[in-house]
């Protein structure tokens, strides 16, 4: 059933977009390509995971089980489209099961073999990074924009929110406690210097409760990375709404339109006070196109950072009966 | 940190919901899968209401400081009961030489006399500094009955303390409103003691008839220096539910049975199962508040505004 292949195919799919020719030898190396039949489930939700797919012919049918013994299709895939990055990315389970409705052929990376490949030197770790985040920004905005609809027709005019104020308006302070932000479990492991060299690429902002910090439909202003207090993501539809997640300290938000330059696909609003790092579209630009220590750091925090709320975003809601925006 | 379960609806097997599946509460004691570096080795405490048994508005109450997985007495009742009302939990303290393991530490609490049963998952930090405020608002008869240490035993007393009539059985709505009531008097002295620092509290009050359970935490996201509970409290206490029929093994896979009713809520810190697909997470900052009506169970979610 497996059979080697070759680095052609590797090469087409956006996941690996930039690799290095010599590096694409080598994943080829430990990429198995495999043939399916309709009907074959690939993995269930819920499941260990033990890799990845890139599809070579054939499609394959992804559903969310839902309490209720309800299910949801969340997609179709066809050739050049890739399944299953998440658990690739976080080392989570299956967020959601992939059936063959059309027999082909694929691509299965491992686990295993992913992490291996990300340890190598030179820039393969973050040219990775990037081709995973923009995969997960994608599904992101598919799953925010399914989140919208579900609540009825799109925004007009200026959001319920409230106007979110550019960077230069935030009141700016000092930088925490270095021993604080070394405990989170998002930058425990890197190295000092380079975490640092990424902490200090940007400044640090109090807000207040309630303060819109990003619209929806608005550009992208910066990224913020919460380092004290919480900030809600929400999808807004007059006065109907869905928290997709709270961000704590750690956690992101904004970048999505840094990405891929489309508009913001939610609403941010502080939920408590908080202390931000903002990092500015040409700070975050340096750092996401670099290869250097605090783009490594970078580029890990924030695709761990989207894969985090891509699975905010699929889980079920449960819906608030009542409740102010903010 | 603790873990909770509440149960609400029809009777559901005590064994199921504490043993048997792959992430019971009782798994959760040493094997928590949503709370990193902690355990709950602290004690178990339920409080089981079982229509068919004598005074049936009086819940069986268990206690015990022993691991809960080694307790053959608890398995035994476990395999008899089956409520269809539960509050249980394990409890879990920091590592150090000022901790009290000991029976009246112990959730969930109940004063004699009272019909209000509460549970809490969370602590409220420099909780020593806010008892002399604290205590104004909690009624003499209910001070007294404090035998504890826990801030959890002073929070169950100010919630009763907020009722019109602490010694009865109050509707889910007053019993909500109470609940909220406590939530603001600790926010004022918080406040009065300048408190700013995160303090989660995840209560489970019932009256065996009704269930308010909140998802909740003052200041969330900032902590005091060199905090021995940070890489505990960084993510927000975590909290989930299930509803449907009933509560039921099938084809080897316990969950909801969705029969088109709703009949029963099970909340707990975390799923019961490690597929949580058939369960919601309860959202931050909300109160779920549950009641029996005929033959069915009504259940509203509101966001917690304190």
């Amino acid at each position: 059933m497996y059979e080697p292949v070759g680095v052609g195919l590797l090469a087409t799919s956006p996941l690996f977009e930039g690799l290095p020719a010599s590096d694409l030898v080598d994943l080829a190396r430990v990429v198995r390509r495999r043939s399916v039949s309709a009907g074959d489930v690939l993995w269930h939700q819920g499941t260990a995971a033990k890799g990845m797919a890139i599809i070579i012919e054939g499609r394959v049918a992804v559903a969310l089980r839902l309490p209720g013994d309800r299910t949801v299709d969340l997609a179709e895939v066809g050739p050049g489209e890739t399944l299953g990055e998440l658990p690739l990315i976080d080392g989570g389970p299956h967020s959601a099961t992939a059936r063959v409705t059309e027999a082909g052929s694929m691509l299965f990376l491992s686990r295993a073999d992913f992490v291996a490949f990300l340890s190598r030197p030179g820039p393969v770790a973050c040219v990775l990074w990037r081709g995973f985040v923009g995969v997960a920004t994608a599904r992101l905005r598919r799953q925010l924009a399914y989140l919208g609809d579900s609540l009825g027709p799109p925004p007009s005019g200026r959001a319920a929110a409230g106007p979110a104020p550019t960077p230069a308006q935030l009141e700016f302070t000092g930088p925490p406690d270095s021993r604080y932000i070394r405990r989170m479990a998002n930058f425990r492991a890197f190295e000092p210097l380079a975490l640092w060299g990424f902490l200090t690429r940007g400044r640090y902002a109090r807000v207040e409760r309630g303060q819109t910090l990003e619209e929806e439909g608005g550009p992208a202003t910066g990224l913020y990375v919460v380092i004290n207090g919480g900030v809600e993501r929400v999808v807004i539809r007059g006065d109907r709404r869905i928290r997709v997640g709270l961000a704590g300290p750690g956690r992101a938000f904004g970048y999505e339109g840094l990405i891929d330059g489309e508009p913001a696909p939610s609403t941010a609003i502080a939920r408590e006070r908080a202390l931000l790092l903002v990092l500015s579209p040409d700070a975050f630009a340096r750092l996401f196109q670099g290869d250097i220590d605090e783009s490594l750091v970078f580029l890990d925090v924030i695709t761990r950072d989207a894969a985090a709320w891509l699975r905010q975003a699929l889980r079920p809601q449960a819906r608030l009966a009542t409740g102010p925006i903010a | 940190m603790c873990r909770v379960l509440g149960y609400l609806g029809e009777p559901v097997s005590l064994r199921q919901v504490l043993f048997d599946t792959d992430s019971s509460l009782v798994a959760q004691s040493y094997s928590p899968r949503m709370m990193n570096t902690f355990l709950n080795l602290a004690g178990f405490g339920m409080a089981a209401w079982e229509p068919q048994s004598a005074r049936p508005e009086e819940p069986f109450v268990y206690r015990t400081t022993m691991v809960p997985t080694f307790d053959r007495n608890l398995r035994g009742l476990a395999r008899k009961l089956e409520p269809t009302c539960l509050i249980a939990h394990v409890r879990g303290v920091t590592y150090g030489e000022r901790e009290l393991v000991g029976a009246s530490n112990l959730h969930p609490f109940r004063f004699p006399g009272t019909q209000v049963t509460l549970a809490h998952n969370g602590h409220l930090r420099e909780f020593r500094r806010m008892r002399f405020e604290l205590i104004k608002h909690i009624l003499p008869e209910f001070a007294e009955m404090i035998e504890g240490t826990t801030d959890s035993e002073w929070i169950y007393a100010l919630v009763l303390s907020q009722l019109d009539d602490p010694s009865g059985c109050p509707e889910a709505d007053e019993l909500a409103q109470a609940t909220m009531g406590a939530l603001r008097v600790l926010r004022d002295v918080r406040a009065l003691e300048r408190i700013d620092v995160s303090s989660p509290v995840n209560l489970f009050v019932t009256t065996g008839e009704s269930l308010v359970v909140t998802r909740f935490s003052y200041d969330y996201g900032w902590y005091p220096p060199e905090d021995t509970m940070l890489e505990i409290d960084l993510p927000y206490v975590s909290l989930w539910y299930t509803v449907g029929g009933r509560y039921a093994e099938h084809d080897g896979e316990h969950s909801m049975v969705d029969d088109g009713s709703v009949r029963s809520l099970l909340i707990a810190s975390e799923p019961l199962t490690i597929d949580v697909s058939t369960w919601r997470e309860v959202p931050e900052y909300s109160m779920i508040t549950a009641w029996r009506t005929a033959g069915a169970l009504e259940y509203e979610l509101l966001d917690l505004v304190v």
